[in-house]
């Protein structure tokens, strides 16, 4: 079997014949796709603030975290592990409070979003 | 049921279709007449359907995929950038939508070991109208293409409904034409390497029958 028998049964393949309503289908398909409402698009202008806002608290974030690395290393290890201990009973109320204000904030958004009123 | 059969061995090259009857039916429907979309469908409803049945040898499927394609192709046609054919863009839409479409739901592979055992068994009563043997062998050859690897499988299917052209082929899949060349020629070769005992075996098998 050489490379030009090959070339030669493959390219003589016999094709099928689209059956007859195939055109009728895909125009049919085509008229529906064109009578559907166009897709909403992505609020991005409404969507700004938010994004915005997200993008300080994870800055922020970043900073708190940033200091808390460099403070604790002002310690010794002891220090720093009763540090990061007592830490968090401190934080912990306000971080849930506040977990729990976006939360409630962006489900009123995305309801009032979802039901077109705006 | 057998499907109706039509040589299309130079398919690509032999629809005398001028570029400006489809970017005249682009324009058309991109203005919003959605008739325009009709022309373009008649006219390449058959390669498109073709490539599909080479893609997955299943009728129906190839219809349903070919639909798909063309569905898409109405979606994106304001995507199609005129520097290339519009047929280029539209085969390379297709070719793209197959091969997503059989690596989700893979067509039904036979190991090139097994085709002997599938290619003795009539589809067909016509097959046994003369020819027997040519036929047999050729069906073979075809269905060894198609328990190829898919990358290689892939590039020549593409090829060979191509009529051979590497660049469109190339084009049609998104590959350089290195890989394209590096691909047809690694396929070809193991096709080569398993296809003489393949043929003894259904050489064999026919002098029982």
């Amino acid at each position: 079997m050489t490379h030009d028998d090959l070339d030669r049964v493959l390219s003589h393949e016999e094709g099928i014949l689209p059956s007859s309503s195939f055109a009728t289908s895909v125009m049919d398909a085509v008229r529906q796709e064109a009578a559907a409402p166009t897709p909403i698009r992505f609020p991005w202008m409404r969507a700004l603030p938010g994004l915005v806002a997200t993008g300080l608290a994870f800055a922020w974030a970043f900073l708190i975290l940033f200091k808390m690395t460099r403070a604790a290393a002002q310690f010794s290890a002891t220090e720093a592990r009763v540090l990061a201990l007592s830490l968090p009973t401190d934080i912990q109320p306000t971080w849930i409070t506040l977990a729990v204000l976006v939360t409630a904030a962006s489900l009123a958004v995305s309801v009032r979003f979802a039901s077109g009123r705006s | 049921m057998q499907p109706s059969r039509i040589q299309i061995g130079r398919t690509v090259k032999d629809v005398s279709v001028s570029a400006s009857q489809d970017q005249a039916d682009v324009e058309k429907v991109l203005a919003g007449d959605i008739s325009g979309f009709d022309g373009i469908v008649r006219r390449w409803q058959s390669p498109l359907i073709n490539l599909a049945y080479r893609f997955c040898r299943d009728r129906g499927r190839a219809e349903e995929m070919a639909q798909e394609a063309f569905l898409r192709a109405y979606r994106a046609l304001n995507q199609w950038r005129k520097d290339a054919a519009f047929s280029t863009w539209l085969f390379a839409l297709a070719t793209n939508l197959y091969r997503s479409e059989l690596r989700r739901i893979p067509a039904k592979m036979v190991a090139l070991e097994d085709i002997a055992e599938h290619i003795s068994e009539p589809r067909d009563s016509r097959d046994w109208d003369g020819g027997l043997e040519d036929r047999s062998r050729d069906d073979a050859i075809r269905r060894a293409v198609f328990a190829l690897p898919a990358k290689y499988r892939e590039v020549l299917v593409v090829f060979y409904f191509h009529g051979r052209d590497v660049t469109a082929t190339a084009q049609s899949l998104s590959l350089p034409e290195g890989t394209v060349k590096a691909r047809l020629s690694r396929g070809r070769e193991i096709l080569r390497r398993k296809l003489p005992q393949l043929l003894i075996t259904l050489r064999w098998r026919e002098k029982e029958a």
